[in-house]
């Protein structure tokens, strides 16, 4: 379960305040995936930094009692002066998985061949979405956070990813902010429709889907 | 029944904290060092590469004695705990901000790299203190400082200072810039109030009771009493000197928890 309750941000700059995201509650339950919609802006990928824990809330609070991936699809939590195999070791140490067995995983699925061996920072924006994605589903969590990953990467990469993370993975959670109306409809239990800062959490999905069109 | 099992899941806490840290101190040593086998190597030689021209040219310049103190010690002493203050200090500027990536690994907190960092600073200069020491104990121009107790004990105020100094740094750095603009002359300045250069003995009473208000200052004072014994007069208070350290490092803790505040990620 991961339950938000009354969740806020706010940022300062040059004196203003702005206020990204207002009082905003929902709960994940295990094995349930919920959407996150909202226009450009509308705090959705503060509201990841939020439960990812990068970021900390100017009020309300997050608390997460199932294993929790890191936003898949935004940038960080590796290092780009390193190699894919040295940031690979240096997450199944956190993680305490054998480096063998992620190592293989990651290889199979991110099909990166040689560049393993190569800074991260040498890799193109899809080849480090595949990574980071890789890594991620060979760590195993109980949630996974998910920003526009679909997008990302080539068909191939594409199918495989919806597989792994839809198909294999149907019994874990996830949170999605996504814009893809068929994903949604198809995956997802309940959307978060985000405007404004402000929050509301929807069961009927077409329902979401059509204020967030209209939004 | 419920104290076994808090017992066991503190252990359990404990241990993943171990092995993080583990993990972010190697993560530390790749990125700034490289991989090759010379990489570990140069914690140790970097410190001494900053001390020994600084050391020779001293004594080069002012001689082998000051105020009929041995230069040499006196400078070795006082050099290789500036650079691990300033070192420390900055490497923590905009700290958190620089590492808010890690902390996406739900397992990694920002004490947990502050942590694997100050680690690897303060081992690199103790190390450096080492080679240093044996290097000019071989050819002569240093001998065993004659207090080894007192020597490790000012030797461990400094550090504790420098660990105090880089959380409150590290921390404000974050609410704001102007933290970074005053801490290169404050560095500088450092070498001349932080007793590098005196003893307290040297300075008129009134000026010293204020020099010894500065923690860093005790610990130079019993870093001195180590290294020349009885022939120097000093005024290192190992309790007050504690007790200024632990308020600093409270303070500091907080300053950087409430720093997370102020970070923004792109």
């Amino acid at each position: 379960m991961i339950r938000v309750s009354g969740l806020s941000k706010e940022y300062r700059a040059e004196g203003k305040v702005h206020h990204v995201l207002s009082n905003v509650s929902f709960t994940v339950g295990r094995g349930e995936k919920v959407a996150v919609l909202g226009r450009n802006g509308a705090g959705k990928s503060t509201l990841m930094r939020l439960i990812g824990g990068v970021e900390v809330p100017t009020s309300g609070r997050i608390e997460r009692e199932m294993s929790l991936s890191w936003p898949l699809g935004l940038q960080g939590g590796f290092q780009g002066s390193l190699t894919g195999n040295d940031n690979m070791r240096f997450i199944a140490r956190i993680y305490n998985k054998p480096f063998d067995y992620i190592r293989a995983y990651v290889d199979d699925f991110a099909e990166l061949g040689k560049y393993l061996s190569e800074p991260l920072k040498t890799y193109s924006t899809g080849m480090r979405a595949r990574f980071a994605f890789a890594l991620s589903l060979a760590i195993d969590f109980d949630c996974y956070l998910v920003d526009e990953i679909i997008a990302a990467g080539d068909p191939r990469f594409q199918r495989r990813s919806h597989e792994e993370l839809f198909e294999k993975r149907a019994d874990r959670s996830m949170i999605l902010a996504s814009h893809i109306g068929d994903i949604v409809r198809g995956y997802c239990s309940r959307a978060l429709v985000l405007h404004r800062g402000r929050g509301k959490v929807f069961d009927d999905l077409d329902l979401a889907l059509d204020i967030y069109h209209d939004l | 029944m419920s104290g076994t099992r808090g017992a066991t899941l503190f252990r359990r806490g404990f241990a993943v904290q171990l092995r993080v840290i583990g993990a972010l101190t190697i993560r530390e040593i790749y990125t700034r060092f490289g991989r090759q086998s010379l990489g570990f190597a140069w914690i140790v030689v970097e410190p001494l590469v900053f001390a020994i021209p600084v050391l020779f040219m001293w004594r080069a310049i002012r001689g082998s004695h000051e105020h009929g103190l041995a230069l040499m010690p006196f400078l070795w002493s006082g050099y290789l705990p500036i650079l691990l203050f300033r070192h420390l200090g900055g490497r923590v500027l905009f700290f958190i901000t620089a590492n808010a990536g890690l902390l996406y690994h739900r397992r990694v907190s920002i004490f947990d790299i502050f942590v694997a960092r100050a680690l690897l600073e303060i081992g690199g200069n103790i190390a450096a203190v080492i080679a240093s020491f044996a290097l000019f104990y071989a050819i002569g121009v240093i001998d065993v400082p004659q207090d080894l107790p007192m020597f490790y004990l000012g030797y461990f105020f400094m550090i504790w200072w420098s660990i105090a100094a880089a959380l409150i740094i590290g921390g404000l750095s974050e609410r704001s810039d102007w933290v970074a603009q005053i801490w290169m002359p404050y560095s500088y300045m450092y070498l001349v109030f932080s007793g590098f250069f005196y003893l307290a003995d040297w300075l008129p009473p009134a000026l010293r009771n204020v020099a010894l208000c500065q923690p860093y200052t005790q610990a130079y004072e019993m870093i001195r009493a180590g290294v020349f014994g009885d022939v120097i007069k000093t005024y290192g208070d190992p309790g007050y000197t504690a007790f200024i350290l632990a308020i600093l490092t409270l303070i500091g803790l907080w300053v950087m928890r409430e720093g997370r505040k102020y970070v923004v990620v792109e």
